[in-house]
Protein backbone atom coordinates (compact mmCIF):
# COMPACT_ATOMS: atom_id res chain seq x y z
CA UNK A 1 0.00 0.00 0.00
CA UNK A 2 1.45 3.60 -1.06
CA UNK A 3 1.91 6.49 1.38
CA UNK A 4 -0.76 8.30 -0.35
CA UNK A 5 -3.23 5.55 0.00
CA UNK A 6 -2.58 4.62 3.29
CA UNK A 7 -2.45 8.63 4.51
CA UNK A 8 -6.16 8.74 2.58
CA UNK A 9 -7.58 5.42 3.95
CA UNK A 10 -6.68 6.60 7.71
CA UNK A 11 -8.27 9.99 6.51
CA UNK A 12 -11.70 8.80 5.20
CA UNK A 13 -11.73 6.14 8.47
CA UNK A 14 -11.61 9.65 10.54
CA UNK A 15 -14.47 10.85 8.62
CA UNK A 16 -16.14 8.72 6.55
CA UNK A 17 -18.65 11.60 5.57
CA UNK A 18 -15.87 13.02 3.74
CA UNK A 19 -15.12 13.55 0.09
CA UNK A 20 -11.10 11.73 0.24
CA UNK A 21 -12.86 8.88 -1.01
CA UNK A 22 -12.50 10.49 -4.51
CA UNK A 23 -8.85 11.18 -4.10
CA UNK A 24 -8.36 7.16 -2.30
CA UNK A 25 -10.57 6.15 -4.95
CA UNK A 26 -8.66 7.45 -8.05
CA UNK A 27 -5.32 6.32 -6.54
CA UNK A 28 -6.63 2.81 -6.01
CA UNK A 29 -7.50 2.89 -9.54
CA UNK A 30 -3.82 3.96 -10.71
CA UNK A 31 -2.91 1.14 -9.08
CA UNK A 32 -4.53 -1.23 -10.67
CA UNK A 33 -6.81 -2.37 -7.59
CA UNK A 34 -10.30 -1.86 -8.97
CA UNK A 35 -12.04 -4.14 -6.95
CA UNK A 36 -11.18 -2.18 -3.96
CA UNK A 37 -11.08 1.11 -5.77
CA UNK A 38 -14.87 -0.21 -6.83
CA UNK A 39 -15.62 -0.66 -3.36
CA UNK A 40 -14.52 2.54 -2.33
CA UNK A 41 -16.48 4.54 -4.51
CA UNK A 42 -19.34 2.88 -4.18
CA UNK A 43 -19.36 3.53 -0.57
CA UNK A 44 -18.75 7.16 -1.43
CA UNK A 45 -21.38 6.88 -3.67
CA UNK A 46 -24.16 5.71 -0.80
CA UNK A 47 -23.02 8.94 1.24
CA UNK A 48 -23.01 11.26 -1.84
CA UNK A 49 -25.45 9.81 -4.42
CA UNK A 50 -25.40 13.43 -6.05
CA UNK A 51 -21.94 14.25 -6.00
CA UNK A 52 -20.91 14.35 -10.18
CA UNK A 53 -17.19 13.56 -9.63
CA UNK A 54 -17.98 10.56 -7.66
CA UNK A 55 -20.02 9.28 -10.84
CA UNK A 56 -17.03 10.35 -12.56
CA UNK A 57 -15.03 8.01 -10.71
CA UNK A 58 -17.03 4.97 -10.98
CA UNK A 59 -17.23 5.59 -14.71
CA UNK A 60 -13.41 5.86 -15.17
CA UNK A 61 -13.18 2.56 -12.57
CA UNK A 62 -15.58 1.09 -14.56
CA UNK A 63 -13.88 1.90 -18.12
CA UNK A 64 -10.69 -0.21 -16.13
CA UNK A 65 -13.01 -3.26 -15.84
CA UNK A 66 -14.21 -3.26 -19.20
CA UNK A 67 -17.63 -2.27 -18.13
CA UNK A 68 -18.52 0.36 -21.05
CA UNK A 69 -21.68 -0.08 -20.31
CA UNK A 70 -21.92 0.88 -17.09
CA UNK A 71 -19.12 3.49 -17.36
CA UNK A 72 -21.61 5.22 -20.04
CA UNK A 73 -24.40 5.46 -17.87
CA UNK A 74 -22.68 6.65 -15.29
CA UNK A 75 -21.11 9.48 -16.88
CA UNK A 76 -24.34 10.22 -18.40
CA UNK A 77 -25.54 10.55 -14.61
CA UNK A 78 -22.48 13.03 -14.11
CA UNK A 79 -24.04 15.68 -17.25
CA UNK A 80 -27.32 15.46 -14.95
CA UNK A 81 -25.60 16.51 -11.84
CA UNK A 82 -23.35 18.66 -13.91
CA UNK A 83 -23.84 19.43 -17.26
CA UNK A 84 -20.96 21.31 -18.48
CA UNK A 85 -18.39 18.46 -17.36
CA UNK A 86 -16.10 18.05 -19.79
CA UNK A 87 -14.77 15.06 -18.80
CA UNK A 88 -17.76 13.13 -18.58
CA UNK A 89 -18.28 14.16 -22.28
CA UNK A 90 -15.19 12.99 -23.19
CA UNK A 91 -15.40 9.91 -21.79
CA UNK A 92 -19.03 9.13 -23.24
CA UNK A 93 -16.87 9.84 -26.40
CA UNK A 94 -14.50 7.29 -25.35
CA UNK A 95 -17.01 4.67 -25.04
CA UNK A 96 -18.95 5.13 -28.01
CA UNK A 97 -15.28 5.24 -29.84
CA UNK A 98 -14.03 1.97 -28.44
CA UNK A 99 -17.96 0.42 -29.31
CA UNK A 100 -17.55 1.63 -33.07
CA UNK A 101 -20.18 4.45 -32.76
CA UNK A 102 -18.47 7.27 -34.44
CA UNK A 103 -20.89 9.54 -35.20
CA UNK A 104 -21.86 9.68 -31.62
CA UNK A 105 -17.85 9.85 -30.14
CA UNK A 106 -17.91 12.55 -32.52
CA UNK A 107 -20.92 14.52 -30.69
CA UNK A 108 -19.79 13.97 -27.49
CA UNK A 109 -16.34 14.91 -28.38
CA UNK A 110 -17.69 18.30 -29.81
CA UNK A 111 -19.53 19.16 -26.50
CA UNK A 112 -16.26 18.48 -24.49
CA UNK A 113 -14.33 20.62 -26.62
CA UNK A 114 -17.47 23.43 -26.28
CA UNK A 115 -17.24 22.59 -22.69
CA UNK A 116 -13.16 22.94 -22.03
CA UNK A 117 -12.05 24.47 -25.67
CA UNK A 118 -8.30 24.30 -23.91
CA UNK A 119 -8.02 20.81 -23.69
CA UNK A 120 -5.44 19.72 -26.67
CA UNK A 121 -6.06 15.65 -26.25
CA UNK A 122 -9.71 16.45 -26.79
CA UNK A 123 -9.04 18.44 -29.79
CA UNK A 124 -6.67 15.62 -30.89
CA UNK A 125 -9.60 12.87 -30.42
CA UNK A 126 -11.72 14.95 -32.15
CA UNK A 127 -9.66 15.44 -35.63
CA UNK A 128 -9.14 11.93 -35.18
CA UNK A 129 -12.64 10.60 -34.93
CA UNK A 130 -13.97 12.64 -37.90
CA UNK A 131 -11.10 11.93 -40.00
CA UNK A 132 -12.07 8.02 -39.58
CA UNK A 133 -15.55 9.51 -40.90
CA UNK A 134 -13.87 10.77 -43.81
CA UNK A 135 -15.37 14.32 -42.54
CA UNK A 136 -13.87 17.40 -44.56
CA UNK A 137 -10.55 19.38 -43.41
CA UNK A 138 -13.03 21.80 -43.15
CA UNK A 139 -14.72 19.91 -40.50
CA UNK A 140 -11.90 19.72 -38.32
CA UNK A 141 -11.46 21.56 -35.23
CA UNK A 142 -9.15 25.10 -35.54
CA UNK A 143 -6.57 24.60 -33.35
CA UNK A 144 -5.47 21.12 -33.59
CA UNK A 145 -2.28 20.47 -32.58
CA UNK A 146 0.20 18.08 -34.60
CA UNK A 147 2.28 16.34 -34.10
CA UNK A 148 0.08 14.56 -31.43
CA UNK A 149 1.79 12.03 -29.25
CA UNK A 150 0.20 8.61 -29.19
CA UNK A 151 0.59 5.66 -26.96
CA UNK A 152 1.15 1.96 -28.45
CA UNK A 153 -0.62 0.78 -30.82
CA UNK A 154 -3.65 -1.45 -28.95
CA UNK A 155 -6.67 -3.02 -30.89
CA UNK A 156 -9.41 -1.82 -28.80
CA UNK A 157 -11.51 -4.88 -28.60
CA UNK A 158 -8.70 -6.90 -27.46
CA UNK A 159 -7.80 -4.44 -24.57
CA UNK A 160 -7.68 -6.79 -21.68
CA UNK A 161 -9.84 -5.54 -18.73
CA UNK A 162 -7.27 -4.38 -16.38
CA UNK A 163 -4.76 -3.07 -18.52
CA UNK A 164 -5.80 0.63 -18.78
CA UNK A 165 -3.09 1.22 -15.75
CA UNK A 166 -0.59 -1.08 -17.86
CA UNK A 167 -1.47 1.61 -20.72
CA UNK A 168 -0.65 4.05 -18.97
CA UNK A 169 2.71 3.05 -17.74
CA UNK A 170 3.48 1.90 -21.51
CA UNK A 171 2.75 5.50 -22.86
CA UNK A 172 4.86 6.75 -20.16
CA UNK A 173 8.04 4.73 -21.54
CA UNK A 174 6.94 4.62 -25.27
CA UNK A 175 8.32 7.54 -27.53
CA UNK A 176 6.59 10.14 -29.45
CA UNK A 177 4.73 9.12 -32.44
CA UNK A 178 3.01 11.11 -35.27
CA UNK A 179 -0.66 11.49 -35.55
CA UNK A 180 -1.34 9.59 -38.85
CA UNK A 181 -0.36 6.33 -36.92
CA UNK A 182 -3.54 6.96 -35.06
CA UNK A 183 -5.38 8.10 -38.05
CA UNK A 184 -4.91 5.03 -39.30
CA UNK A 185 -7.05 3.12 -37.89
CA UNK A 186 -10.19 3.43 -36.03
CA UNK A 187 -9.17 0.05 -33.98
CA UNK A 188 -6.52 1.90 -32.52
CA UNK A 189 -6.03 4.01 -28.72
CA UNK A 190 -5.54 7.16 -29.71
CA UNK A 191 -3.78 9.20 -26.75
CA UNK A 192 -7.22 10.52 -25.38
CA UNK A 193 -8.43 7.14 -24.76
CA UNK A 194 -5.87 6.87 -21.97
CA UNK A 195 -5.74 10.89 -20.87
CA UNK A 196 -9.56 10.84 -20.71
CA UNK A 197 -9.07 8.49 -17.63
CA UNK A 198 -5.49 10.41 -16.89
CA UNK A 199 -7.00 13.59 -16.12
CA UNK A 200 -10.62 12.55 -15.53
CA UNK A 201 -10.08 13.89 -12.17
CA UNK A 202 -8.43 17.07 -13.21
CA UNK A 203 -11.94 18.30 -15.19
CA UNK A 204 -13.59 20.73 -13.66
CA UNK A 205 -16.68 20.24 -12.32
CA UNK A 206 -19.42 22.48 -13.42
CA UNK A 207 -21.57 23.53 -10.48
CA UNK A 208 -24.75 21.80 -10.57
CA UNK A 209 -27.73 24.33 -10.96
CA UNK A 210 -30.14 24.85 -8.36
CA UNK A 211 -33.29 25.75 -11.06
CA UNK A 212 -36.04 27.25 -9.13
CA UNK A 213 -38.22 25.77 -11.59
CA UNK A 214 -38.06 23.39 -14.52
CA UNK A 215 -38.12 25.53 -18.15
CA UNK A 216 -38.96 23.64 -21.07
CA UNK A 217 -35.59 22.11 -21.89
CA UNK A 218 -34.76 20.69 -18.65
CA UNK A 219 -38.14 18.90 -18.66
CA UNK A 220 -37.39 17.21 -21.96
CA UNK A 221 -33.91 16.41 -20.89
CA UNK A 222 -35.18 15.16 -17.13
CA UNK A 223 -37.70 12.69 -19.60
CA UNK A 224 -34.34 11.52 -21.43
CA UNK A 225 -33.28 10.55 -17.79
CA UNK A 226 -35.56 10.34 -15.35
CA UNK A 227 -33.55 8.51 -12.53
CA UNK A 228 -32.54 11.80 -12.18
CA UNK A 229 -35.98 13.81 -11.81
CA UNK A 230 -35.53 15.03 -8.05
CA UNK A 231 -31.25 15.62 -8.59
CA UNK A 232 -30.84 18.94 -8.16
CA UNK A 233 -33.48 19.04 -5.50
CA UNK A 234 -31.84 16.18 -3.30
CA UNK A 235 -28.43 17.54 -3.53
CA UNK A 236 -25.74 16.63 -1.63
CA UNK A 237 -28.29 15.59 0.92
CA UNK A 238 -28.57 11.61 2.53
CA UNK A 239 -32.30 11.50 0.86
CA UNK A 240 -34.02 10.85 -1.91
CA UNK A 241 -37.25 10.43 -4.04
CA UNK A 242 -39.20 8.16 -6.29
CA UNK A 243 -42.15 8.85 -8.33
CA UNK A 244 -44.42 5.43 -8.70
CA UNK A 245 -47.07 4.90 -10.91
CA UNK A 246 -50.74 3.79 -9.52
CA UNK A 247 -49.50 0.01 -9.95
CA UNK A 248 -46.06 1.13 -7.76
CA UNK A 249 -43.83 1.00 -10.61
CA UNK A 250 -41.10 3.36 -10.59
CA UNK A 251 -41.69 6.30 -12.80
CA UNK A 252 -38.82 8.33 -11.84
CA UNK A 253 -35.97 8.59 -9.36
CA UNK A 254 -33.55 6.24 -7.90
CA UNK A 255 -32.69 4.35 -4.52
CA UNK A 256 -29.19 3.26 -4.17
CA UNK A 257 -28.77 0.33 -2.22
CA UNK A 258 -25.30 0.08 0.01
CA UNK A 259 -23.91 -2.01 -3.11
CA UNK A 260 -24.28 0.53 -5.69
CA UNK A 261 -27.68 -0.97 -6.69
CA UNK A 262 -30.85 0.62 -7.86
CA UNK A 263 -33.35 -0.91 -5.86
CA UNK A 264 -36.35 1.41 -6.80
CA UNK A 265 -38.11 -0.80 -8.00
CA UNK A 266 -38.35 -3.14 -4.70
CA UNK A 267 -38.53 0.07 -2.42
CA UNK A 268 -41.40 1.52 -4.40
CA UNK A 269 -43.28 -1.86 -4.65
CA UNK A 270 -43.14 -2.43 -1.23
CA UNK A 271 -43.72 0.69 0.11
CA UNK A 272 -46.87 1.47 -2.03
CA UNK A 273 -48.07 -1.14 -0.53
CA UNK A 274 -49.27 0.93 2.72
CA UNK A 275 -50.98 3.68 0.34
CA UNK A 276 -53.41 0.98 -0.01
CA UNK A 277 -53.97 0.25 3.27
CA UNK A 278 -54.37 4.18 4.12
CA UNK A 279 -56.89 4.35 1.62
CA UNK A 280 -58.99 1.42 3.37
CA UNK A 281 -58.70 3.01 6.43
CA UNK A 282 -59.94 6.79 5.47
CA UNK A 283 -62.66 4.83 4.38
CA UNK A 284 -63.72 3.92 7.75
CA UNK A 285 -62.15 6.61 9.59
CA UNK A 286 -64.35 9.54 8.25
CA UNK A 287 -61.05 11.55 8.37
CA UNK A 288 -61.43 12.54 4.84
CA UNK A 289 -58.45 11.65 1.80
CA UNK A 290 -55.21 11.27 3.50
CA UNK A 291 -51.96 13.31 2.40
CA UNK A 292 -48.95 11.99 3.90
CA UNK A 293 -47.76 8.74 5.35
CA UNK A 294 -44.97 8.80 7.59
CA UNK A 295 -42.96 6.04 8.99
CA UNK A 296 -39.55 6.56 10.86
CA UNK A 297 -37.54 3.60 10.76
CA UNK A 298 -34.19 2.94 12.68
CA UNK A 299 -32.15 3.99 9.65
CA UNK A 300 -34.55 6.48 7.57
CA UNK A 301 -37.09 8.44 7.40
CA UNK A 302 -40.11 8.06 5.00
CA UNK A 303 -42.90 9.86 3.85
CA UNK A 304 -45.29 8.66 0.77
CA UNK A 305 -48.15 11.14 -0.76
CA UNK A 306 -50.43 10.95 -3.01
CA UNK A 307 -49.11 11.88 -6.45
CA UNK A 308 -50.80 12.95 -10.15
CA UNK A 309 -52.45 10.44 -12.27
CA UNK A 310 -53.56 8.58 -9.15
CA UNK A 311 -49.18 8.02 -8.37
CA UNK A 312 -47.57 7.83 -5.09
CA UNK A 313 -44.10 9.63 -4.04
CA UNK A 314 -42.02 8.40 -1.90
CA UNK A 315 -39.20 10.23 -0.29
CA UNK A 316 -37.01 8.60 2.26
CA UNK A 317 -33.84 10.90 4.69
CA UNK A 318 -31.48 9.59 6.97
CA UNK A 319 -33.00 9.07 10.18
CA UNK A 320 -30.42 12.21 11.40
CA UNK A 321 -32.34 14.67 9.49
CA UNK A 322 -35.02 16.96 10.73
CA UNK A 323 -39.01 15.39 9.71
CA UNK A 324 -39.99 19.10 9.47
CA UNK A 325 -36.99 19.03 6.59
CA UNK A 326 -37.90 15.97 5.13
CA UNK A 327 -41.28 17.20 4.55
CA UNK A 328 -40.25 20.06 2.91
CA UNK A 329 -38.41 18.09 0.52
CA UNK A 330 -41.15 15.99 -0.29
CA UNK A 331 -43.42 19.03 -0.72
CA UNK A 332 -40.22 20.04 -3.44
CA UNK A 333 -40.08 16.76 -4.96
CA UNK A 334 -44.27 16.63 -5.45
CA UNK A 335 -44.14 20.15 -7.21
CA UNK A 336 -41.32 18.44 -9.82
CA UNK A 337 -43.45 15.12 -10.21
CA UNK A 338 -46.27 17.32 -10.87
CA UNK A 339 -44.40 19.17 -13.77
CA UNK A 340 -42.36 15.47 -14.53
CA UNK A 341 -46.39 13.72 -15.22
CA UNK A 342 -47.46 16.53 -16.71
CA UNK A 343 -45.00 16.64 -19.30
CA UNK A 344 -45.54 13.40 -19.92
CA UNK A 345 -48.80 13.39 -20.75
CA UNK B 1 -62.23 -2.93 38.13
CA UNK B 2 -58.43 -2.23 38.54
CA UNK B 3 -56.66 -0.15 36.24
CA UNK B 4 -54.39 -1.38 33.79
CA UNK B 5 -50.79 -0.46 33.41
CA UNK B 6 -51.10 1.80 30.34
CA UNK B 7 -54.45 3.74 31.97
CA UNK B 8 -52.08 6.50 32.97
CA UNK B 9 -50.10 7.24 29.95
CA UNK B 10 -53.34 7.18 27.83
CA UNK B 11 -54.80 9.34 30.05
CA UNK B 12 -51.89 11.75 30.12
CA UNK B 13 -52.04 11.07 25.71
CA UNK B 14 -55.32 12.17 25.46
CA UNK B 15 -54.55 15.33 27.38
CA UNK B 16 -53.00 16.67 24.77
CA UNK B 17 -54.76 19.35 22.61
CA UNK B 18 -56.30 17.81 19.62
CA UNK B 19 -55.96 14.93 20.53
CA UNK B 20 -59.40 12.85 20.58
CA UNK B 21 -58.64 9.26 21.88
CA UNK B 22 -55.53 6.90 22.24
CA UNK B 23 -55.48 2.89 23.15
CA UNK B 24 -53.31 0.06 23.50
CA UNK B 25 -53.97 -1.92 20.41
CA UNK B 26 -52.27 -5.56 19.40
CA UNK B 27 -50.30 -5.61 16.40
CA UNK B 28 -51.44 -8.66 15.32
CA UNK B 29 -54.56 -8.32 15.46
CA UNK B 30 -56.11 -5.13 15.91
CA UNK B 31 -57.76 -5.98 19.59
CA UNK B 32 -57.58 -3.01 22.18
CA UNK B 33 -56.09 -3.76 25.16
CA UNK B 34 -57.01 -0.61 26.63
CA UNK B 35 -58.35 2.68 25.45
CA UNK B 36 -59.44 5.92 26.74
CA UNK B 37 -61.15 7.69 23.68
CA UNK B 38 -63.98 10.46 23.61
CA UNK B 39 -67.20 10.04 23.33
CA UNK B 40 -67.81 9.67 19.00
CA UNK B 41 -64.42 8.05 18.44
CA UNK B 42 -64.93 4.34 16.64
CA UNK B 43 -61.90 2.75 19.36
CA UNK B 44 -62.45 -0.58 17.26
CA UNK B 45 -62.40 0.93 13.33
CA UNK B 46 -59.42 2.87 15.04
CA UNK B 47 -57.48 0.05 16.42
CA UNK B 48 -57.76 -1.71 13.62
CA UNK B 49 -56.82 -0.49 11.21
CA UNK B 50 -54.02 1.48 12.97
CA UNK B 51 -52.53 -2.10 13.64
CA UNK B 52 -53.18 -3.05 9.81
CA UNK B 53 -51.27 -0.14 8.92
CA UNK B 54 -48.48 -0.34 11.23
CA UNK B 55 -48.28 -4.25 10.40
CA UNK B 56 -47.68 -3.53 6.82
CA UNK B 57 -45.95 -0.41 7.31
CA UNK B 58 -43.09 -2.52 9.63
CA UNK B 59 -43.05 -5.13 7.21
CA UNK B 60 -42.83 -2.95 4.01
CA UNK B 61 -39.88 -1.07 6.00
CA UNK B 62 -38.00 -4.51 6.60
CA UNK B 63 -38.68 -5.68 3.33
CA UNK B 64 -37.12 -2.95 1.74
CA UNK B 65 -34.10 -2.64 4.04
CA UNK B 66 -35.08 0.69 6.42
CA UNK B 67 -34.95 -1.59 9.47
CA UNK B 68 -37.59 -1.65 11.83
CA UNK B 69 -39.96 1.15 11.62
CA UNK B 70 -40.92 3.02 15.01
CA UNK B 71 -43.33 5.38 14.51
CA UNK B 72 -46.27 5.91 11.77
CA UNK B 73 -48.31 8.79 11.09
CA UNK B 74 -51.08 8.66 8.46
CA UNK B 75 -52.35 12.33 7.58
CA UNK B 76 -55.84 13.59 5.96
CA UNK B 77 -58.02 16.27 5.68
CA UNK B 78 -59.49 16.15 9.30
CA UNK B 79 -57.00 14.20 11.16
CA UNK B 80 -54.49 12.10 11.56
CA UNK B 81 -53.34 8.94 13.23
CA UNK B 82 -50.26 8.15 15.23
CA UNK B 83 -48.78 4.73 16.35
CA UNK B 84 -45.56 3.78 18.06
CA UNK B 85 -44.77 0.24 18.30
CA UNK B 86 -42.79 -1.91 20.90
CA UNK B 87 -42.57 -6.01 20.33
CA UNK B 88 -46.48 -6.61 19.85
CA UNK B 89 -48.13 -4.05 21.10
CA UNK B 90 -49.06 -0.51 19.68
CA UNK B 91 -49.97 3.02 21.48
CA UNK B 92 -51.84 4.91 19.35
CA UNK B 93 -53.44 7.91 18.96
CA UNK B 94 -56.28 9.81 16.83
CA UNK B 95 -56.51 13.72 16.58
CA UNK B 96 -57.71 16.58 15.03
CA UNK B 97 -56.11 18.23 12.18
CA UNK B 98 -55.19 21.17 14.73
CA UNK B 99 -53.28 18.68 17.03
CA UNK B 100 -49.59 19.45 17.39
CA UNK B 101 -47.89 16.46 16.17
CA UNK B 102 -45.04 17.60 17.03
CA UNK B 103 -46.12 17.18 20.36
CA UNK B 104 -47.67 14.20 20.33
CA UNK B 105 -45.09 12.57 18.93
CA UNK B 106 -42.90 13.15 21.65
CA UNK B 107 -45.44 12.12 23.90
CA UNK B 108 -45.97 9.21 21.97
CA UNK B 109 -42.35 8.06 21.96
CA UNK B 110 -41.93 8.76 25.30
CA UNK B 111 -45.00 6.87 26.68
CA UNK B 112 -44.11 3.51 24.36
CA UNK B 113 -41.90 3.14 27.15
CA UNK B 114 -44.77 1.37 29.23
CA UNK B 115 -45.10 -1.23 26.09
CA UNK B 116 -41.83 -2.78 27.56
Amino acid sequence: MSDEVRRLSDELARDPASLVFLPLGEALRRQGQLDIALKVAVRGLERHPHNADAHDLLARIAVDRGELERAFDEWDMVLRFAPGHAGAKRGMGFVCFRQGRLEDAERYLAEALEADGGDQSTVAALATVRRSLGRPLSEMPAHAPTPVHVPPVVPARQVPRESTADAEQTRDAAPAQPESRAASSTREEPAWLTHTLRTGEASPAAPAPRPPDVGPRDREALSRNPRALFADLIGDADQTALLLDADGFVLAGAYLAHDGRDVAQEVGAELSGVSDEAQRAMRHLDLGDWSQIIVETEVASVILAPAALGGLLLVAADRAMPLGSVRRFLDRALARGRIFVGGDA
Amino acid sequence: MSATPFADTLALLTRQRGVLGSMVVSEADGIIVDSNLQIGVKGNVVAALAASLYRKARLSAQAAGLGTAAFLQLEAQRGRVCAVGRGDLLLVTVAESRANVGLIRVELMRAAEVLG
